[in-house]
């Protein structure tokens, strides 16, 4: 069951999905999957006050990144590069601290999809087909060129293959900073691309920490169907920023609280991990919850998945940009039965996720 | 939660949530801190001085805030965002807010990549 909740003046979409793991038409994996470029993963597990040993095994095995400073952009196309990692396996890479409302930033897709986002100089200096992005305000000041680097025309020595690859070697001269990784092969699969530039490899970066006395919706009990989802999701939201959820209603300086019916937790423990997040290692991450919660009769977890806000993708091929906020989440709440609600929120010129 | 969610024809209200980093000042004066109940009622006077009785009369929620780096979370109006940058100076020194993120969405405050730090 599907419902989609549009802000009256548009300006974020919030997508809310009810299934089981265990109904074969449920599409989590594919969910999942498609959100390529995934900066934080935060989970929330109750009544506990340390990660489960094999959950904690999970989360310090979520592959290495790379970050190569200055990269120009055309090693992407490099034949070796092709047929040792894009054309092998599954290469993640994404331009960094690039502001894709202000610079020009770069994807490199699991799929060989090649996504630059640019401004109009820059577009029109590259002299390839491209189209206005979607988040332009009233004239069209941002270009995105898309191409299909495994597609026969993209093949080395190919027309648009040779035109793009002068575009950004003699006419462009793009360079970033930017974040690679690679399924499976890692490192080894980039190893020649990263020998040529200065670059270093980065563990994600894992923070917990214990709350005790929280207060929190009754969620096992109440009929969620009836409930608001963007109360649960402000709870999440009030939970992972710490912000103070002891208030009562005449409170001057907020009147947040935790949404009714409520019960309280004797402790929680919130676990997160940043960095270039691989769908895969989401993946294993949500099946180890799940896991866990088998052995935790009337119990929950929650799973919220950020994206980053200057993808120039967010789900899928599906341009991402920045209008006022470059939100592109999902937060997945599981239960011992198998069941999840599934909220996936985006800005409302973004493409409605899957 | 609690804090207002309706929607009318004429004014649509909107909830955003919005990140600042909140008054910095030119401390020339180190003893000047604003505790969290000071903000709040510096906003308010401030939207009471721009808007009126309207303005001061909007709610809004101060979600988090750390008195040490000046930056506070709030839960607030459409208006309120763009009022803050109006607000010019606190107890006769010079003071500027500067937004770092806004969302409908509070969840989506604790997850900005802009924040990835790699050096």
């Amino acid at each position: 069951m599907m419902t989609v909740d549009l802000d009256q003046t548009p300006r974020s979409l919030l997508v809310f999905d009810r299934s089981s793991f265990l109904d074969e038409k449920n599409r989590i994996s594919s969910q999942v999957e498609q959100h390529h470029f995934n900066y934080k993963v935060s989970v929330l597990l109750p009544e506990c006050s340390s990660a489960p040993s094999h959950l904690d095994s999970v989360l310090n095995s979520f592959k290495s990144f790379y970050l190569i400073r200055n990269m120009p952009i055309y090693e992407l196309l490099d034949k070796h590069f092709l047929e040792t990692a894009a054309y092998k396996g599954s290469v993640y890479g994404l331009s960094y601290r690039t502001r894709v409302d202000e610079d020009n930033c770069v994807a490199l897709m699991p799929n060989g999809r090649l996504c630059l986002s640019l401004d109009k100089d820059s577009f029109q200096v590259l002299g390839v087909e491209g189209k206005p992005s979607r988040f332009n305000h009233r004239t069209n000041s941002r270009y995105v060129v898309s191409v299909d680097l495994t597609h026969s025309s993209m093949a080395p020595g190919g027309r648009g293959y040779v035109r793009l690859l002068t575009g950004l070697r003699s006419r462009l001269h793009l360079k970033t900073d930017f974040l690679l990784s690679h399924h499976p092969g890692g490192g080894a699969s980039l190893q020649a691309l990263l020998s040529r530039y200065d670059w270093s490899e980065h563990r994600p970066e894992i923070r917990s920490r214990v709350l005790t006395q929280l207060s929190c919706p009754a969620l096992l009990t109440s009929d969620l169907q009836s409930s608001d989802p963007h109360s649960f999701l402000e709870w999440l939201g009030a939970v992972d920023a710490d912000a103070s959820r002891e208030n009562s209603s005449s409170s001057f300086l907020s009147s947040l609280v935790c949404p009714e019916p409520s019960t309280t937790l004797n402790q929680a423990l919130s676990v997160s991990v940043c960095g270039l997040l691989l769908p895969q290692d989401i993946h294993r991450l949500i099946q180890e919850i799940r896991r866990h919660l088998e052995h935790h009769l009337e119990s929950w977890a929650s799973l919220t998945v950020h994206g980053f806000v200057d993808s120039p993708v967010s789900w899928g091929d599906s341009e991402h940009g920045v209008m006022r906020g470059g939100e592109n989440f999902y937060s997945l709440l599981m239960f011992h039965d198998h069941t999840y609600h599934l909220h996936q929120a985006t800005g409302a010129h973004d493409t409605c996720p899957p | 939660m609690s804090g207002v969610d309706e929607k009318d024809e004429s004014a649509v209200y909107r909830r955003v949530v919005l990140k600042n980093a909140s008054p910095y000042h030119y401390l020339e004066d180190e003893s000047t801190r604003l505790s969290a109940v000071e903000l709040k009622q510096f906003i308010i006077s401030g939207l009471k001085s721009l808007y009126g009785e309207v303005g001061a009369a909007l709610t809004f929620d101060l979600l988090k805030y750390d008195e040490d780096k000046l930056t506070a979370s709030f839960s607030c109006h459409f208006l309120l965002w763009s009022s803050l940058t109006l607000l010019g100076s606190y107890q006769n020194q010079a003071c500027a807010f500067r937004v770092l993120q806004v969302s409908p969405f509070l969840l989506a405050l604790t997850g900005n990549s802009r924040e990835l730090q790699l050096d």
